[in-house]
C-alpha cells in the first residue's frame, strides 16, 4: 500500500491514532523541534511554551465537555483552581497559617486531577438536569463560587491579594528545585519542568485522540447533536455526561497543578470570570470539537503575549509610551478574537487549517 | 423589627437594582433568543460615561446622566448591529458567547480608564438630607435606593404601557412571537432588535448608577454587582418579565437580609461562613431553585420536538 496513504484496509488503520505517514511524519519532526528548541529558549519564553502545553491540556478538558459532550461548561477556569490548590496544599511547603504537606508529586500530581474530577461528578446531576443557557449559568454561579471560597479559605490559599507558594518539585524523594545534575549536565528547573509538560501534554492528547474514537466518544457526539435521540438509543444521559464533567474536570485538575508552579506562586483572585471565559475562548478560537483545535488555541493564545511584546520591541516603544498595558492589549485582542472568530469562522483555527491542507492536498484540483 | 424593616428595605432596593438590568436581559432573550453576558458590563460602562462627562470634564451632573443613559442605549444598539446581528439564526450557545466576548472587551476599555483609584460619579445625593439619606423610625433610607426602587417602578409602568399601546411595543411583541411571521407582516425586526438593545442599554445605565453612585464609587470589580441579576433571571425564567422583577426581589431580599443576619447566625451556631457571604447567597438560591424547577418560576417550559 505504499504511496497511497488514503487507501485504507482495515478499520483499526483508519482510526488509529496517527493514521496518515505524513501525520506520523510530522508529529515527529514537531515533537524533536520542540524538544531541541527548549535548550536555546530564553526564561521568557520557555515559561510561555510550558504554559501553552498546559493550557492546552485544560483546553482539552473544557473541549471533552463542551465540543465533544456539547455541555456548557463556564467553569473551567474553578475546577483549574481546585487542581492548584490541591497541589499546592499537598506538595507546598507549609507555614504557620498556611497548610502545606511537602509530599512527593507521586501522590499530588494524580490527587489534583481526581479531587476535582469528584467535584465534577458531584455537580453532574445539575448538568442532567438542565440543558442549553440554564446550565451555562449554573456554571457561572459555580464560578462565583469557587472565587469566593478561594478568597476566603486562608489556610489553603493565603487569601485574596496574598496567595501562597505553589507545589515543590519532588519526585521519589529527589528535589527538582534548584535544577538536576545528570553527569556533567545540568538541567534547569524551567526545562525540568517543561520537559514534565510535555510528558503530561503528550499522555493527555492520547488521552482525548483515544476517548474520541472510542464508545464512550460516541456517546458524547450522540449527546451533543440530539439529546433525546441519543437517549432513545440507549445511550444513558447521565453517566455520559456525568462521566464528560468528570474527565473535563480531572483534565483541568491537572493541568492547573502545574501551570502556576513555574512562576512559583499563585493568588485566589487569578481563578475569576475572566480567567474561566479565556478556556471557553481558547477552545472556540481553536475549533471546538477537535482534538487539534485546541492545542491550535492554546498556543495561540499563550504565545500572544511573546509576540507583542517582540513586535513592541520591535518598534522600539517601552510600555509606557502606549495608552495600553500590554496585557489589557492581550485582552482586547482576545475578546476580539473571539467574537471575530464566532461570526466568520465558527470552526475555529481548525477550520482554516482544514481548508489549506485540503487545498494543498487537491492541487492543483480545487477539490 | 427595625433591623428587619432595614433588611427588608434595601434588599428591595438591590432588587430594584437587579430588576433594571434583569428586565433588559428579559427584553433581549425574548425579542431574538439571545442572553447577553454583556449587560453588566454595559452598566458600568454607562456608570463610567456618567464620571468621565460629570468629574472629568465638569458637565452639570443631570445633563451627563441624560447623555450617558442615551449613549449606553446608543453603545448597546450599535454592538447589536455590528457584533449580533451576522449571528441571526446562529446556535443560542454561540451567540452567548459572543456576549462573553463583548463583556471582555467593554471591561478592558472600562478597566483601562478607571485605572487602580475609584472613580466617583459627581452626583449631589450625598448632600441631600443627612448624609444622603432620611430617618424615617429609625430606619435609614438613602436616597440612592429611593431612586432606584422609584426608577425600577417607574420603568415597570412604562415598558407595560409602551408594550400595550404603542405601534412599536406591538411590533416588539409579534417579533417576540415569531420572527419571520413578522417580518412577513411588514414589521421591520431589525429595527426591533436595535430598539431593544438601547432600552436595554438605558436600562443597565440606570442600573449601573444605582451601583456605583453616592457612597459606592465605581471600581474594576463594580459589575460584579450588576452580574447578580443573571441569577435572578434564571429564577424568574429567561423568558418573563414578572419572572424578572420577582427573582430580582427575590435575590435582592436574600442579599439584603443575609447581609444583616449572617452575624447574629455565625455567632449563635458558631459557623462561619466568610466574608461577604450575602454575595454568594443569590447563586446558592438559583442552584436550589433551577433544581426544583429548570425554567425558572415563571419560565415557559421548554418543549421539543423529537
Amino acid at each position: 500500500m505504499r504511496g497511497r496513504p488514503n487507501l485504507y484496509t482495515d478499520y483499526r488503520k483508519e482510526t488509529a491514532i496517527l493514521n496518515t505517514t505524513t501525520q506520523k511524519v510530522w508529529a515527529f519532526i514537531g515533537l524533536i523541534l520542540l524538544i531541541i528548541s527548549s535548550f536555546f529558549f530564553s526564561q521568557y519564553w520557555m515559561y510561555l511554551v510550558t504554559t501553552a502545553l498546559l493550557t492546552a491540556v485544560a483546553a482539552w478538558g473544557l473541549n471533552i465537555v463542551s465540543g465533544f459532550a456539547g455541555q456548557i461548561s463556564l467553569a473551567h477556569g474553578a475546577f483549574i483552581g481546585i487542581g492548584t490548590y490541591v497541589s499546592a496544599v499537598l506538595g507546598g511547603v507549609g507555614s504557620s497559617y498556611i497548610r502545606g504537606y511537602e509530599l512527593d508529586m507521586m501522590i499530588w500530581l494524580p490527587l489534583a486531577g481526581i479531587v476535582p474530577a469528584i467535584i465534577g461528578l458531584i455537580i453532574s446531576p445539575l448538568a442532567v438536569r438542565l440543558k442549553g443557557l440554564n446550565l451555562g449559568l449554573v456554571t457561572l454561579g459555580l464560578v462565583f463560587i469557587a472565587s469566593y471560597i478561594f478568597s476566603n479559605w486562608n489556610s489553603v490559599t493565603g487569601g485574596s491579594g496574598i496567595g501562597r507558594k505553589t507545589a515543590k518539585l519532588k519526585i521519589f524523594g529527589i528535589d527538582f528545585n534548584d535544577g538536576f545534575h545528570a553527569g556533567s549536565y545540568h538541567i534547569e528547573k524551567d526545562q525540568f519542568i517543561f520537559f514534565l509538560s510535555l510528558i503530561l501534554f503528550i499522555f493527555a492528547g492520547i488521552g482525548v485522540k483515544n476517548l474520541m474514537r472510542s464508545k464512550i466518544g460516541r456517546a458524547y457526539a450522540a449527546i451533543r447533536d440530539r439529546d433525546i435521540a441519543a437517549e432513545a438509543i440507549g445511550i444513558n444521559l447521565y453517566r455520559f455526561k456525568a462521566s464528560a464533567f468528570a474527565l473535563s474536570s480531572f483534565y483541568a485538575g491537572v493541568a492547573g497543578s502545574l501551570i502556576f508552579v513555574m512562576s512559583g506562586g499563585v493568588d485566589p483572585t487569578q481563578f475569576n470570570l475572566v480567567y474561566s471565559v479565556t478556556f471557553i475562548a481558547i477552545v472556540i478560537i481553536g475549533g471546538a470539537g477537535t482534538v487539534l483545535g485546541p492545542l491550535f488555541g492554546a498556543a495561540f493564545f499563550s504565545l500572544i503575549p511573546g509576540v507583542i511584546k517582540y513586535f513592541l520591541h520591535l518598534v522600539g516603544s517601552t510600555a509606557d509610551q502606549i495608552p495600553l498595558h500590554p496585557t489589557q492589549i492581550e485582552r482586547l485582542v482576545f475578546g476580539l478574537l473571539l467574537i471575530g472568530f464566532l461570526i466568520f469562522e465558527p470552526r475555529g483555527l481548525w477550520g482554516i487549517w482544514f481548508r489549506l491542507r485540503n487545498y494543498f492536498k487537491a492541487w492543483p484540483f480545487s477539490y | 423589627m427595625t433591623i428587619f424593616l432595614q433588611a427588608s428595605f434595601e434588599g428591595l432596593a438591590l432588587g430594584a437594582v437587579y430588576s433594571l438590568v434583569a428586565i433588559g436581559l428579559v427584553l433581549i432573550y425574548k425579542a431574538m433568543d439571545v442572553l447577553s453576558f454583556a449587560q453588566p458590563a454595559l452598566a458600568v460602562v454607562g456608570a463610567g460615561i456618567i464620571s468621565a462627562l460629570a468629574v472629568d470634564r465638569g458637565i452639570n451632573f443631570w445633563l451627563a446622566f441624560i447623555v450617558a443613559l442615551i449613549a449606553t442605549g446608543i453603545i448597546g444598539a450599535l454592538s447589536e448591529r455590528i457584533f449580533l446581528r451576522p449571528m441571526v439564526g446562529e446556535p443560542v450557545f454561540s451567540v452567548a458567547i459572543l456576549t462573553l466576548g463583548l463583556d471582555v472587551l467593554y471591561r478592558t476599555i472600562l478597566d483601562n480608564w478607571i485605572g487602580v483609584n475609584p472613580r466617583y460619579m459627581g452626583d449631589p445625593i450625598f448632600s441631600w438630607g443627612e448624609f444622603g439619606s432620611i430617618n424615617a423610625g429609625g430606619v435609614i433610607l438613602k436616597f440612592q435606593e429611593l431612586g432606584a426602587l422609584m426608577t425600577a417602578v417607574l420603568s415597570v409602568i412604562f415598558l407595560g404601557y409602551f408594550f400595550k399601546v404603542s405601534k412599536y411595543g406591538l411590533a416588539m411583541r409579534a417579533t417576540s412571537f415569531d420572527q419571520e411571521t413578522s417580518l412577513a407582516q411588514g414589521i421591520n425586526v431589525g429595527r426591533i432588535f436595535g430598539l431593544v438593545w438601547f432600552i436595554a442599554g438605558i436600562l443597565a445605565a440606570f442600573a449601573g448608577f444605582f451601583i456605583t453612585g453616592g457612597f459606592n464609587l465605581l471600581t474594576q470589580a463594580s459589575f460584579i454587582s450588576a452580574f447578580r441579576a443573571l441569577p435572578a433571571v434564571v429564577i424568574g425564567g429567561l423568558d418573563s418579565i414578572p419572572g424578572a422583577i420577582v427573582g430580582s426581589i427575590i435575590i435582592g431580599l436574600t442579599q439584603g437580609y443575609v447581609a444583616y443576619y449572617q452575624f447574629p447566625f455565625e455567632s449563635f451556631t458558631g459557623i462561619n461562613l466568610g466574608n461577604g457571604f450575602s454575595l454568594l447567597a443569590p447563586y446558592l438560591i438559583m442552584f436550589v431553585i433551577l433544581i426544583v424547577k429548570p425554567d425558572g418560576l415563571f419560565g415557559t417550559e421548554e418543549v421539543e420536538r423529537v
